[in-house]
């Protein structure tokens, strides 16, 4: 188990080299007249005859619709996931290259996608909102808007499907929930919970890094203005060194690795592996325990394969997933923040040891047995001065509960589709919509048979090893890890499902569905299947 | 909130707003009872077939499979053969969690059967939505208490008492049999060292020292030998050293005794979970350290084939099994089989999953069983066997009652006392073929 390939990203950062002169962009998009093009594109080796219609819609969002010359009918209006509402200069991991505010309009998950899409005679829509970030209202209104400005141009659109990642799942879920006349059937993938459920997730593995690793980590209220922007940045250097420490340490010395020398945590806690740390604070945040790389099922060959897979992979999957998690929760409470007035991460009420729950059985080994698990719940309890919690902004966070939340009423057939190891918006966001919509049956609000969800799950081992012994960072991320990680095929069954839920208005069959997914072996069905719930749900 | 900028929106919500009441349900029918069909029925069961754990319990599956094809060959259970179908989790809480979705989800077995371990069975009973899906879990092969609660596990059904009822016995055992001698406690520091400390705290017995607790898979010869060295520093005379850990660890610390040679300094007292005298074997214990060692059990010893059930099962081992040793893995794999086809026989010919669940909760406690302990199925409980005997390893690894003659016990997993049984075992069904009658 020597010398393994951690996230090999995670190098350590000058901080000084993050503060560079950007600042935070205010869009000063224009409201432009339609553009419309005959053009034509490739799907495979076959030419599609197109129309692309890009413009700028009446709350000055960008958007494209794409008519194909063969149109079936169907419009497919698409909504993007997240975006950064910053500039960010070159950070590894985060933005390799450096990235500007993306505006632009997005009509599907992928160009191949697009692509199928088009060639099967689908109209496809999308926008790109112009306030980026934690943006659902406006995601909302510019997906409606796409789908009005369709229906204008192209009478001939006879049903609309809504569908999206992420965010965008959300706010296509969101904009059915509203406005159950607009859409006829519904796909959210991915779909990411409500802004307080994200930043909590988030939130509570940034806090920890925060505590048990390197209390230099801000974490949560950014100064205004220029002064935030730069410690939003210093945060994001601080974080991915800290990782990298913790990649390094564990690297090192898997069985016992040490604590970053930014650790402030007594002696007495530093006795017990880092590794344990890492996976409780991903236990109590709701990380996944499976990452790209780690499945926290499998281990080398010989004599260290029981003991890799069940105390040495679920630590390490937790901070190659929670690496991301750090970041999303650096940049989404600045956002946040700035777009709510105040701190909207709140852990002043959190018992963490709830939240550990059966997972202090489960994982007992790889958190060092119930002394370790004490010890470490001890020094995080709010009892202790060395850990002070978060209270957040009660106007900021009354402001972002405000945006409409989900209520399950689903009119409209809707299919969605989520990973069991999704590490942003975790499998129970899909399973909170679903259990929203059972709750709005018995209310008798919805009618049943409206809801179809389709999990996504990593195959049952998937950790390679080298020959060495070293676990090998997949070349193709894994399927049913990562943020969104969905293969063409995949989505496109889903798609051309809730094309046909469009056009009959109700769900498919059993065998309809059966058929659509029968070559994705990591796509199941099944009604009684449940994936945990965000914490803050729980 | 969607704000109100010039949209269009009237026209498109009348115009769709009436394709909205036309759906009907499409959720998937449900199969009548999964896993069944008029000539079969499906079990499943995962458990370490490799990896370290796999040693040792890498036997169960095969041994249940043995003793359903012989069933198989005597007809079945009301003519429907038995098909278990086994997979792998390696002792791995996430595989564990994977391979049992995959047993009701991809198999579609009827119930599952002899699941092993707690860490890895919590997960997985939750991870599968047993409870939701009604999957009758049965004799799981784990003493944590936390697996009677019936509000949160309803399904299930364990075969072993737990380890606060087996803590409680050896407190008494040590109470009665090594009075004034000092007594210490190294123990898996989870939920089965924590039942072990909860139980013997409830029996009234305190330790010489703190209990030593190290974290599952962590326990190395250094740390066994510089935790042995202590212990036997703290205390002149022969202390009781009560191993509550599993049988791996067992084997670490008496290699670590021979190295040091403190063999004869104690006594140890093995729990049920690490004490298989094969494995200690196997796994390079000397025969002269093995011999003297005290343990609880709820089964008869494998090697004793003067025991009908063990004999049958041994001969079952001969024929079904072939090429595999019959030892105490062996007895209780057969034995929970055993269990499950009176379990399937009492539920009647209309078998469900539900029928099965009353059918354990009311009949199960007159099931017949090689263990010499009672078993406490009930409306309101879960637990399998409710006792244990002592018994004392020879140089030969065999099982006799501790000082010649056999005491069952009984107790509870609370605050009830231990008490020698009458409890009188039922005698094995005729060839070992249970007809529930």
């Amino acid at each position: 188990m020597k010398n393994l390939k951690l996230t090999k990203g995670l190098v350590a950062l000058s901080t000084a080299a993050l503060i560079a002169a950007f600042t935070v962009a205010v869009p000063t998009v224009a409201r432009a007249a339609d553009d419309c093009q005959e053009t034509t594109i490739l799907s495979g080796i076959k030419v599609v005859d197109i129309e692309k219609c890009t413009g700028t819609d009446m709350n000055k969002s960008k958007y494209e619709i794409i008519m194909p010359a063969k149109f079936n009918g169907t419009l497919m209006v698409y909504s993007h996931g997240i975006r950064y509402n910053v500039n960010l200069p070159a950070i590894p991991v985060v933005a390799p290259k450096g990235e500007l505010i993306n505006y632009a309009p997005e009509v599907a998950p992928s160009e191949e996608v697009a692509a199928a899409l088009l060639a099967q005679g689908f109209a496809l829509g999308g926008a790109g909102v112009q306030n980026q970030g934690w943006n659902l209202e406006e995601a909302v209104e510019a997906a409606f808007q796409v789908i009005t400005i369709a229906r204008d141009k192209y009478p001939k659109v006879s049903k609309v499907v809504a569908w999206g990642n992420s965010l965008g799942g959300l706010a296509s879920q969101a904009l059915a929930e509203q406005m159950p006349g607009a859409v006829d059937a519904v796909a959210p993938m991915c779909i990411a919970d409500s802004a307080q459920s994200e930043i909590t997730y988030a939130g509570d593995f940034l806090w920890g890094m925060k505590q048990f690793f390197n209390p230099a980590i801000k974490g949560t209220n950014y100064s205004a203005g220029q002064a935030g922007y730069v410690e939003m940045l210093t945060d994001l250097g601080t974080v991915l060194t800290t990782l990298g420490e913790l990649s390094a340490a564990i690297a090192a010395n898997p069985s016992a690795p040490v604590w970053p020398a930014t650790s402030t945590v007594p002696a007495a806690l530093k006795a017990i592996p880092v590794r344990s740390a890492v996976l409780l604070l991903g236990l109590i945040s709701g990380v996944p325990t499976q990452s790209k790389t780690y499945d926290a099922s499998s281990g080398p060959a010989g004599a260290s394969e029981t003991t890799f897979g069940l105390v040495i992979s679920p630590p390490l999957a937790v901070l190659e997933n929670g690496a991301q998690a750090a970041v999303l929760a650096v940049i989404a409470n600045y956002d946040m923040e700035i777009r709510y007035g105040g701190v909207v991460f709140d852990n002043s009420k959190t018992d963490y040891t709830k939240r550990l729950g059966d997972d202090a059985d489960v994982y007992a080994a790889a958190l060092t047995g119930k002394s370790g698990i004490a010890g470490m719940l001890g020094y995080l309890s709010a009892l202790n001065p060395a850990a002070p919690r978060v209270t957040a902004n009660a106007a900021a966070v009354a402001k972002m509960s405000n945006i409409y939340q989900l209520q399950g009423k689903i009119e409209v057939p809707t299919i969605q589709l989520a990973a069991t190891a999704d590490h942003i918006a975790p499998a129970g966001a899909a399973q909170y919509l679903k259990n929203q919509y059972e709750a709005s049956v018995d209310g008798n609000i919805s009618k049943s048979g409206k809801l179809l969800t389709i999990w996504n799950k990593p195959a049952d081992e998937y950790t390679t090893f080298s020959a060495a012994g070293s676990p090998v960072t997949p070349t193709v991320v894994t399927n049913g890890t990562q943020h969104c990680n969905y293969t063409t095929s995949q989505i496109l069954a889903i798609a051309k499902l809730a094309a046909s839920a469009a056009k009959t208005g109700k769900l498919p069959s059993n065998t309809a569905v059966k058929a659509a997914i029968k070559n994705e072996p990591n796509l199941f069905v099944d009604p009684n299947f449940s994936a945990p719930l965000l914490k803050f749900r729980q | 909130m969607i704000r109100n900028k010039n949209m269009k929106r009237a026209s498109l919500v009348s115009a769709v707003i009436a394709t909205g009441a036309m759906v009907l349900s499409t959720l998937p029918a449900q199969a009548a009872t999964p896993g069944v069909t008029a000539s079969e029925i499906k079990l499943g069961i995962s458990s370490p077939l490799t990896g370290s754990a796999g040693l040792s319990y890498g036997k169960v599956p095969g041994a249940m499979k043995a003793y359903f094809n012989y069933i198989n060959a005597n007809g079945g259970v009301y003519g429907r053969k038995i098909n278990l179908i086994s997979r792998d989790d390696k002792y791995l809480p996430t595989l564990a969690a994977t391979q049992t979705t995959n047993l009701v989800l991809k198999d579609n077995v009827f119930a599952l059967v002899g699941a092993l371990g707690t860490a890895t069975h919590s997960k997985a009973y939750k991870a599968a939505a047993l409870a939701k899906n009604n999957v009758p879990d049965l004799f799981i092969n784990t003493g944590f208490s936390g697996f009677t609660d019936k509000t949160k596990y309803p399904t299930t059904f364990m075969v072993l008492p737990t380890y606060a009822m087996e803590a409680k016995v050896m407190a008494k055992v040590i109470k009665d049999n090594f009075p004034g001698q000092a007594s210490f406690l190294l123990a898996q520091d989870d939920e089965f060292g924590s039942d072990g400390v909860a139980g013997f705290k409830t029996a009234g017995h305190t330790f010489s020292a703190t209990p030593i607790l190290y974290p599952q898979g962590s326990m190395t010869a250094a740390r066994a030998e510089g935790a042995l060295s202590t212990l036997a520093a703290a205390a002149p005379g022969k202390p009781v050293l009560v191993l509550f850990g599993t049988t791996d660890v067992t084997a670490t610390i008496l290699k670590a005794a021979e190295k040091l040679e403190l063999t004869k300094k104690f006594t140890f007292l093995a729990g049920s979970v690490g004490a298989d005298a094969n494995t200690l074997l196997a796994l390079g214990v000397k025969s002269t350290t093995v011999d003297g060692i005290v343990s609880a059990s709820f089964m008869p010893d494998a090697k004793d084939l003067t025991d009908p059930y063990v004999k049958q099962f041994s001969d079952i081992n001969t024929k079904y099994n072939k090429g595999i040793t019959f030892d105490n893995y062996v007895l209780a794999a057969m034995n929970s089989a055993m269990l499950t086809v009176q379990a399937l026989r009492a539920a009647g010919k209309d078998l469900t999953r539900a029928g099965v669940i009353s059918a354990i909760e009311n009949k199960g406690a007159k099931f017949a069983s090689a263990g010499l302990v009672p078993l406490g199925y009930s409306p309101t409980s879960r637990i399998g066997y409710n006792g244990y005997w002592v018994s004392q390893l020879n140089a030969k690894g065999e099982g006799k009652p501790y000082g010649g003659k056999l005491v069952v016990y009984s107790t509870d997993s609370g605050a009830g006392a231990v008490e020698v049984s009458t409890f009188v075992r039922p005698t094995m069904p005729k060839n070992g073929i249970p007809t529930n009658s």
